[in-house]
């Protein structure tokens, strides 16, 4: 019945059912899971446009990382039009945005992270070394075990050595990067709406 | 997570010999249109024992440079004290 699918009782958790399927990857989350556990009463043929528009919302709202203002003004003008959602569903959707939003859009962030990421990071000092032959043996330096991969893959293991001379250079080179991501960081905290620090 | 007795085979061990990196945001991608997504890719250059160079490339994200960064703070500040 139409009027079992105006409603917005159940619409909540068929956000969450398309928010696990559309962003977090979940699979096994069909049409007619979602039908028959929160709409029972509606046949399969009735519930499928009705699941795409709401699809099709969500996934806008999502990509377009809409701050308030322009999620409420994208929820009126979808309750304006033929075929449209009404204002009860209206307010399911913008609460269900304000609070599913961050980890939604984590979700997108990861699944645009392509290539290789760094999974694992550990290291030590050795100090100097003795040996019967020499006094000294080693000069001290840094090993750092790196761990580089794609998640889900089998990760890559990297050892180096890092000599004292190369490590404060090295530092440097970081400092000067972290002082323009520092500016990027700011650039973008102020006023992006969805930008968000952890 | 595996020491050097571990499961995982190490693939590469060596001396680093440059770093080097890159800051970048993604602005937009098929799945989001409107992305934002900072992300610092790095490229370490290796020196293996008989001097063979390896390139290796891998991204962070914000959080992950800021330890990563702090760790080699931390690591310097190690190595003055010898």
């Amino acid at each position: 019945m139409a009027g079992e699918l105006e409603g917005s009782k159940s619409l909540s958790g068929l956000l969450s059912g398309l928010a696990q399927e559309a962003f977090h990857g979940h699979q096994g989350i069909t049409e007619e899971l979602l039908r028959s556990q929160l709409y029972p009463e509606v046949s399969l043929e009735e519930f499928r446009p009705f699941l795409a528009k709401m699809r099709g919302i969500l996934k806008s709202i999502a990509s377009a990382d809409m701050d308030f203002n322009q999620l409420e003004a994208f929820l009126t003008a979808q309750t304006k039009k033929q075929g449209g959602i009404t204002s009860d569903q209206a307010a399911v959707i913008s609460k269900f945005w304000k609070s599913h939003k961050t980890k939604i859009r984590e979700s997108l962030m990861n699944q645009s992270r392509w290539d290789s990421g760094l999974r694992g990071l550990s290291w030590r000092i050795d100090g100097k070394s003795q040996s019967r032959h020499s006094a000294q043996i080693h000069t001290p330096v840094a090993i750092m075990e790196l761990e580089i991969g794609k998640s889900g893959q089998n990760q890559d293991q990297f050892r180096l050595w890092i000599k004292r001379t190369a490590l404060c250079l090295k530092d440097k080179q970081a400092s000067n990067l972290k002082g323009k991501y520092s500016l990027v960081f700011n650039l973008h905290n102020s006023g992006a709406p969805g930008w968000h620090s952890r | 997570r595996p020491g050097p007795g571990g499961a995982r085979p190490l693939l590469v061990a060596g001396q680093l010999i440059d770093f080097q990196w890159k800051l970048g945001v993604a602005i937009s991608a098929d799945s989001c249109k409107s992305l934002k997504l900072p992300c610092v890719t790095v490229a370490l250059k290796v020196a293996d024992g008989s001097g063979n160079i390896t390139c290796k490339t891998f991204e962070m994200t914000v959080p992950q440079f800021q330890n990563f960064y702090s760790q080699f703070k931390e690591m310097a500040s190690v190595l003055e004290t010898f």
